[in-house]
């Protein structure tokens, strides 16, 4: 049977490029088909019926036509705008930030409806509270959940003994938390410290609305940010363009953190 | 030939096969048009500068809008890239200053306020005699974001920011209508 000739989804638009005179290339994210690049014909027009629809960090119901090559928008209809959240230069930055790793880890044809979700829910956290970081570590731990790429948390990933409690070291390559006795020869190795352990066992088994109550104090924070992050750019295999305008903007707005 | 095509596929727009046809039409040009064109290349990156007040591309600095004394120097309208200034003038209802970005803040394609000109926005701000700032970015993530950043770092509490109204496009229609660009149109609305 030949495949329907339109059909419908629901996405999250990640980002778009101009395409020829008046089209886009519109790279979104898709609750049963991954991530899906697709053309939206006409869309720089600014009497299109899609302007407006395609913004990056909006969530969108959207039919669709298969094309010869690639796809093509022919319907969209916004489901939620986070219109409060582009209201706020901090905000905005975090959503691009959580844009580039789901298109750097969401695969083409491959549904994740996972990821789909936990995009949509990190976008809602920090819409909430654009000042806390909390949002992007859970979401940074979640999308390695998702991923099929958790880090241990509870076992040595070298002798597998339950880890007792106190400092242990970590190793994204290896996969997760070692104990003082193993000291394999690797690179990556880094020290974690008790608490920092006990607010990723606290990510991994609590909803976002709890996680983000936490509010660690700056040691702590820059502890948890510099972990999983080095963490999620090794999977990523390389690094995360869009961390070092916030990264920026955090250096503006707490100087005394980062000397 | 093949390099030809490869250099033309290069450019925005054009694809392998428009790259083609664009050699074809080439190789058949008389030879005086066909020098004319790569003089009319080599010449534009020999000759082209950045105007030092407005940053826009001009073969002669300052630019002819900068330099002109009729212009209102106490306004700075500032734009994504060159075309937007085109597109103002031709309007004919700006008769202030221009100030063009060359882009906007696009952290994911590497795009910082750094590789923007930025700085110099800020440092023509600061002279006293600018009152007003119409920030002219598009209404997009990128361009609002943009905008947001220049609003933040201008460091004057005593200058007048704007922004060109958002609202519906002409010719186009509520019901196609974004709730974001509908609600903006609403705190826009003008008395009749
Ligand atoms: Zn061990
Ligand atoms: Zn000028």
């Amino acid at each position: 049977m030949a495949p329907p000739r339109t059909y419908r989804c629901e996405a999250i638009i990640l980002g778009y490029t101009p395409l020829r005179e008046a089209d886009l290339l519109v790279t979104m994210f898709t609750r049963d088909q991954g991530k899906v690049k697709a053309v939206a014909k006409g869309a720089r027009r600014s009497t299109s019926k899609l302007v407006g629809h395609l913004e990056p960090l909006t969530v969108v119901r959207m039919s669709m036509a298969h094309g010869r090559n690639m796809d093509i928008i022919s319907q969209a209809e916004v489901i939620r705008s986070f219109s409060e959240l582009k209201e706020d230069l901090t905000a905005i930055a975090k959503g691009q930030y959580l844009a580039e790793l789901v298109d750097g880890f969401g695969a083409e044809a491959s549904a994740n409806p996972g990821l789909f979700q936990l995009m949509i829910d990190t976008l809602g956290a920090v819409e909430a509270d654009s000042a806390s970081d909390m949002p992007l570590r859970f979401f940074e731990l979640h999308l390695l959940q998702v991923s099929g790429l958790m880090p241990e948390l509870y076992h040595c990933v070298e002798c597998r003994n339950e880890l007792e409690p106190d400092a242990h070291r970590f190793s994204p390559n290896m996969g997760g938390t070692l104990c003082l006795d193993c000291s394999p020869d690797d690179a990556h190795l880094r020290p974690l410290s008790l608490r920092a352990l006990k607010v990723l066992r606290l990510l991994d088994r609590s909803e976002i609305v709890e996680s983000c109550r936490l509010s660690p104090d700056d040691g702590l924070a820059a502890e948890l940010k510099s972990l999983l992050s080095t963490t999620v750019s090794y999977w990523l295999g390389k690094e995360i363009r869009s961390n070092s305008f916030l990264e920026r903007l955090n250096k503006e707005s707490h100087p005394e953190v980062y000397i | 030939m093949a390099r030809l095509v490869q250099e033309l596929n290069r450019l925005p727009g054009i694809g392998p096969k428009s790259a083609q046809r664009l050699a074809y039409y080439i190789i058949r040009l008389p030879d005086e048009d066909a020098y004319a064109l790569a003089d009319a290349v080599t010449s534009v990156k020999q000759n082209i500068v950045y105007c030092e007040g407005c940053q826009n591309l001009t073969d002669a600095s300052p630019c002819q809008i900068c330099a002109d004394p009729r212009r209102d120097r106490t306004i700075l309208c500032v734009v994504e890239d060159p075309l937007d200034v085109l597109a103002m003038e031709r309007t004919r209802s700006f008769r202030g200053l221009y100030h063009v970005l060359h882009g906007v803040i696009s952290p994911i394609n590497g795009i910082g306020p750094d590789q923007l000109k930025l700085k110099e926005l800020f440092i023509r701000v600061a002279d006293a005699e600018v009152t007003e700032l119409v920030v002219a970015t598009n209404p997009t993530l990128e361009g609002e974001a943009t905008a947001m950043y220049i609003r933040r770092h201008q460091g004057r509490d005593d200058l007048k920011i704007t922004h060109l109204a958002r609202g519906l496009p002409v010719g186009g229609s509520l019901e196609y209508s974004d709730e974001t660009t509908l609600s903006r149109a609403f705190q826009g609305r003008q008395e009749i």
